[in-house]
């Protein structure tokens, strides 16, 4: 079996458009994605046996019509297939995580569909159990599994307004969205969203909970720390008057809005002689309908690029997206401003992985010598640990940039830690890799089935 | 009616829906501590998407995401606390 | 000695492992000294080695008398304080798979006993019941005693503090500055700034020989490297480093760029990690990994531990090494120019020999006598080759 001409990374909305649109080409094209099946995050689907779960009224009908082209298509479509990244040579590395192997692919384009991630700060004991992110959750509800007993959701962004609608239609409101922001208190950017009518149904289904008082908004509000009560645990909420008030509950999910989930990711002109593009959230968060449109640019660039065609001008209807997402950042922005990780308390975790806290970081930084950024993660160890830094390196370069303000930030890139593996992989698996094992063993699909 | 499909968790039988990660199947049964990983963290389910390695169990001996890994019949899953050995 | 106040400081330029212990010994001994970096510290080889503080993995001969010294300061300063938690004690096991292995090893073993290290024969059953993680492939195995681990950027770090050094970073030095008359270095050029200096200290490991005009007496070799995730039972099962009788051959050869040169180490970190390493790539001088590379250490990994094999490597990383073409390292004042001073091109031994390094190159600085004869790494040996400064 031939190499395939195009690998596209990700199975949702931008993957499987950018995969069908080239595939209309001619050219043959393989879609790995990393989980069992697809969807991404914004169409995960259910478990057998779960109640599907009402996706937002702009957005029905739209996974079915994917699919259904997609089947029509000719695509190669392997799942459990995750991106361990493109080497110094420009192979392609995927590893097949249910044989145990990275394989080694030389496609002539490359399309990286990751999607988003999301932007969780730290707060004292937000790494303990029972705390998730509100987009964990939601995708956990969309699978079938909804959060049970007391939840409540903090943060910013609408996001969890989404996710306090669907948990209130799966039978288990939270108790309450802690929201930084105060939508109420911007009435122009809450204008601007009227320039964009295919929102409207959509922002309607997440008020209506609210409406309907069956969801309490505290708006202006933050959540400070958790702590541990027992089998509960305890949130901290500080009000927009500045009273705290303690809230126990069994579960929290915590939320601050959502970044391209490109970490590590190798950059377009990271090999020579390899097309790569990115398309979706993972270019620019701008939500499911744009991933859909920018796949589909993305698709067609990347046969037009292997067809010896200049590059296309692409980016048609991208700007009034744009616009709609910027708008609903100011409409969703904290009211105090963001946030100070500096005066958060010592022992709030800021690297996980290796259980490094705002105390380990300071001092790092305390004594009269100017350390780097690299030297602030190999020596403390910030980004040292299995995420590689992918949910720490935005805090730690955060507190970084507040207790040297004079000094000009340090990148992410800095720190040095955006290499391949993307993620952790087995010994065993990259053992099977190379090109003296054997690369190409798996039958295309339609030839299993003849 | 199909038999309920099970799998084990740190030695107990744990029901699962075809389909489902590790980690959801034991949401399902209010499972959401997995023990501490050897850097001293708690593990538990965080961000859903394989990207933050925050909900590390092991099957077979291998550390793996439980957000990632479908569960099979009679899968036995341990937490890494349990034995590296 | 009383410092007069208008003389300029020594600069040390590189804040590598040997950069960073030179200007710190002479810190701590009062000279007045600026410790420049074209980078930050550690971000050459230094930061991407794999912290053997090892005799075992030498060639006989000025290199492994040297290293012996080396680990026995690294031990002296850790009881001392210095670089207490930093260096940790533990011998290295040499692991031959074959008879034909087993040969090269005790040759290598009496090498060993010659310059006095502790060394120890296990057969096969006494190597499994030593390391019951090594595959049952051992044919035999040679124990060192009086090795070490010992991480570089935490050294480094360490050496900075310890001395209240500022090392002034992305200062890359373009060239040195002469006294017409004197011939002696008056200073280093930054950018379009003369920094004054009383000495100079080279250390720039591959930039070094074109500071010093002999630009084409060192050669980069790149080696490729991985860390596992944490597996704190199997680390604690592995008393000590291991490495595969390949590492002694793949040392002498070097390895042309066809054969990679490969020799497989197997380091228990004290995180409960393990560094897996490494390739000797002759002229690869950009450290990048490639799946060739990393599939074979990981295969050669597996098959000396094959436990290892289910633990997920986190991170592939590559260093690059200075080599010199006659296979020993530069140390030592430059001819004809009593202020100037070379200490770089030490292949894959500069942890080992960095501390000590820097110990010698700060008493020849201040004009004292240092503890060991480093007339072997003369770098006046190739004064013949040299561009007129």
């Amino acid at each position: 079996m031939r190499e395939a001409d195009i690998i596209v990374v990700g199975g949702g909305p931008a993957g499987v458009s950018a995969a069908i649109e080239a595939a209309k080409s001619g050219l043959s094209v393989m879609l790995c994605e990393q989980r069992p099946a697809l969807g991404g995050a914004i169409h995960r689907q259910p478990a057998e046996g779960a109640t599907p779960v009402a996706v937002l009224p702009s957005l029905r009908g739209r996974w079915q019509a994917l699919s259904a082209e997609l089947s029509a298509s000719g695509v190669d479509v392997r799942t459990r297939r995750a991106f361990v990244g493109v080497d110094s040579t420009g192979a392609v590395l995927i590893e097949d995580r249910a044989a145990g192997k990275v394989e080694v692919r030389r496609p002539r384009a490359l399309i990286l569909s990751c999607g988003a991630v999301e932007r969780v700060r730290p707060r004292r004991g937000w790494h303990l159990p029972g705390v998730a992110a509100a987009g964990g959750l939601q995708v956990m509800l969309k699978e079938g599994r909804v959060p049970g007993g007391r939840i409540l959701l903090a943060g910013s962004g609408p996001l969890l307004l989404a996710l306090a609608a669907q948990m209130t239609a799966a039978g288990n409101p939270p108790v309450a969205v802690i929201e930084e922001g105060d939508p109420a208190s911007r009435p122009l950017a809450g204008v601007r969203l009227l320039a964009h009518p295919s929102i409207l149904p959509d922002m309607a289904a997440l008020m209506m909970p609210v409406l309907f008082r069956r969801v309490v908004w505290r708006r202006g509000t933050r959540l400070t720390e958790i702590t541990q009560s027992g089998d509960m645990l305890t949130a901290c909420l500080i009000a927009p008057n500045g009273r705290e008030e303690r809230i126990e509950v069994d579960r929290i999910g915590l939320h601050d809005g959502l970044r391209p989930n490109d970490f590590g990711l190798p950059a377009n002109d990271a090999a020579a002689g390899l097309v790569i593009l990115r398309a979706g959230d993972v270019r620019e968060v701008l939500g499911a309908h744009a991933a859909e449109a920018d796949g589909a640019e993305a698709g067609r660039e990347a046969a037009a690029r292997l067809a010896g065609c200049p590059p296309r001008s692409g980016a048609n209807g991208i700007r009034r997206l744009r616009s709609l997402q910027t708008s609903l950042s100011r409409l969703f922005a904290p009211v105090h401003g963001a946030p100070i990780l500096d005066d958060c308390p010592g022992d709030t975790v800021i690297c996980r992985c290796e259980n490094r806290t705002i105390s380990h970081l300071k001092a790092q930084l305390s004594g009269p010598d100017t350390v780097s950024a690299r030297e602030l993660r190999l020596n403390g160890r910030f980004g040292m640990g299995a995420c590689q830094g992918r949910f720490c390196s935005e805090w730690t370069l955060s507190l970084m940039s507040e207790l040297r303000p004079t000094a000009s930030p340090s990148s992410i890139a800095e720190m040095g830690a955006c290499r391949w593996p993307l993620r952790p992989v087995a010994l065993s698996s990259l053992a099977k890799g190379g090109t003296n094992a054997d690369t190409l063993t798996e039958p295309h699909m339609e030839e299993i089935s003849a | 009616m199909t038999a309920v499909r099970t799998f084990f968790w740190r030695g107990s039988e744990v029901p699962f829906r075809a389909g489902e990660s590790i980690a959801a199947a034991l949401a399902g049964s209010n499972i959401h501590g997995f023990g501490k990983d050897p850097a001293g963290s708690p593990t538990r389910y965080f961000c859903g998407i394989g990207a933050c390695q925050s909900c590390l169990v092991r099957v077979d001996g291998r550390a793996t995401e439980a957000c990632l890994e479908p569960v099979y019949d009679g899968m036995v899953v341990m937490a890494l606390e349990d034995d590296d050995a | 000695m009383r410092e007069q106040h208008s003389s300029p400081p020594v600069i040390v330029i590189g804040a590598g492992i040997v950069g960073a212990a030179t200007a710190s010994f002479l810190a701590l001994a009062g000279t007045p000294v600026r410790l420049l970096d074209a980078s930050t510290p550690a971000s050459g080889a230094t930061g991407a080695a794999d912290g053997a503080v090892s005799v075992a993995s030498k060639r006989p001969g000025p290199m492994m008398t040297m290293a012996r010294a080396g680990a026995a300061l690294y031990r002296e300063l850790a009881e001392e304080g210095l670089f207490q938690g930093l260096f940790h004690r533990r011998p290295t096991f040499l692991v031959a798979t074959s008879d034909a292995e087993a040969d090269v090893l005790s040759d290598h073993s009496e090498a060993l006993a010659e310059v006095g290290a502790p060394v120890l024969w296990l057969t096969r059953d006494m190597a499994a019941d030593r390391l019951a993680p090594l595959s049952r492939k051992t044919v035999a195995v040679l124990e060192v005693e009086d090795e070490g681990h010992a991480i570089g950027y935490s050294i480094v770090s360490r050496l900075i503090s310890a001395a209240g050094l500022k090392v002034e970073r992305n200062s890359p030095v373009a060239a040195l500055e002469y006294d017409g008359r004197s011939g002696r270095v008056s200073g280093v050029r930054v950018g379009e700034a003369v920094i004054e200096a009383s000495a100079v200290v080279v250390a720039a490991g591959g930039g070094a020989g074109g500071l010093i005009g002999l630009p084409d007496v060192s050669r980069p070799r790149r080696g490729q490297q991985l860390v596992t995730e944490r597996a704190p039972t199997l680390n604690a099962a592995l008393p000590g480093s291991l490495l595969s009788c390949s590492y002694l051959l793949s040392k002498k050869q070097g390895g042309d760029a066809d054969q990679r040169g490969y020799g497989v180490v197997i380091d228990p970190l004290e995180t409960g990690q393990f560094l897996i390493g490494s390739t000797r790539e002759e002229g690869r001088n950009i450290p990048e990994n490639d799946i060739d590379a990393v599939a074979h250490l990981a295969a050669s990994a597996g098959d000396m531990v094959p436990a290892l094999g289910r633990l997920r490597i986190l991170r592939c990383f590559a260093g690059i090494r200075t080599a010199i073409c006659d296979g020993l390292p530069m140390v030592g004042r430059m001819p004809g120019v009593d202020n100037l001073f070379v200490a770089a091109g030490f292949e894959g031994d500069g942890i080992c020999l960095g501390p000590l390094t820097g110990r010698i190159v700060a008493d020849l600085v201040r004009g004292e006598e240092p503890e060991i004869d480093v007339s072997p790494f003369d770098p006046g040996r190739f004064a013949g080759r040299s561009i007129a400064a």
